[in-house]
């Protein structure tokens, strides 16, 4: 079989996607800075523990906000709150920066949508510290 | 107490393999995509790692986008009775780095969530050179991360998943 190659590279011109959404210079900037300031806020949500709301899936039950563990109500869980909480804010940063003039926006470095998460991963190792702790006792 | 979750074994089984099926199919699109968006081929060639490259990269990002969702919700989904089934006893058999992985899957697949939309945004865009190194650079992370949180769910799954 042979090997027909044009356009499969990142860099070679591809379809045109047509889609309106993806033409759009707004849709770009809160596009990119919805991703760059996701990590950001979801570190932040983990480290301040700015959970929207919390589950507890023993007894199924939701509550607002961050709320302990009870007697009878078995183990909580905070990051569906965490989650909701990140892209509720970075939506939000998203939106705001669409306002801004493009003489701003045009300054974001692309760089960062990357460079970001994978500076996030050493704050969210060190965030579950107390599990590495126990494995270390072992 | 009243657990809504204590379905059978099949139901969560029915779920986990759902899960399982979309996220290869998800590891398999990100890896072509990463793989040519690194490495474009320039020239046509029969080998099979040159074809494997040789794909229509832009062509995955929907795919790609809407795969990671369906995966993430099912997962957040089976989750829950991870938390209450799966977890408890690993802490009781002092399995604290499984427990410990599981917990870092959860954060990098959130961190993963969110670079969707610029990934998306990247790929729909292809022919515009100003985007091709953030798109090579979102795009090999988004890979890096999936075929993270798939091993460490494949490892955990062989500690206690399947019909656990």
């Amino acid at each position: 079989m042979s090997t027909t190659v044009t356009a499969n590279s990142a860099t070679a011109p591809t379809t045109a996607t047509g889609s309106a959404l993806a033409a759009s210079s707004r849709f770009k900037v809160f596009a990119i800075t919805f991703s760059i300031a996701g990590p950001v806020v979801y570190c932040l949500s983990v480290y301040f523990n700015l959970a929207v709301f919390t589950y507890f899936p023993a007894i199924g039950r939701f509550a607002w906000g961050v709320e302990a563990v009870q007697s009878g109500t078995g183990p909580n869980m905070l990051w569906y709150g965490w989650d909701v909480t990140t892209i509720l804010v970075a939506g939000v940063l998203g939106l705001i920066a669409m306002m801004l003039p493009e003489r701003v926006t045009n300054k974001i470095p692309l760089f960062l949508v990357w460079l970001v998460p994978i500076l996030s991963i050493p704050y969210v190792v060190y965030a579950l510290m107390f599990w590495w702790r126990l494995a270390m006792r072992e | 107490m009243t657990s809504p979750i204590s379905t059978s074994n099949v139901f969560w089984t029915v779920w986990l393999f759902v899960h399982l099926i979309l996220a290869l199919g998800l590891l398999g699109a990100l890896t072509h995509q990463a793989m040519a968006a690194a490495f474009p081929v320039r020239q046509p060639a029969g080998g099979i790692v040159t074809r494997f490259r040789a794909v229509s990269a832009p062509g995955y990002a929907t795919a790609v986008c809407v795969l990671y969702v369906l995966v993430f919700l099912i997962g957040s989904f089976i989750y829950t009775s991870y938390r209450v089934n799966i977890r408890i006893p690993l802490e009781q058999g002092h399995y604290f780095k499984t427990g410990g992985f599981f917990d870092f899957k959860e954060h990098v697949s959130t961190l993963g969530l969110v670079l969707l939309p610029a990934y998306w945004y990247f790929w729909k865009n292809a022919q515009n050179p100003e985007y091709d190194n953030a798109r090579k650079g979102v795009t090999l992370v988004l890979a890096v991360m999936v075929w993270f949180l798939f091993i460490v769910g494949h490892v955990l799954n062989n500690t206690r998943g399947f019909g656990a």
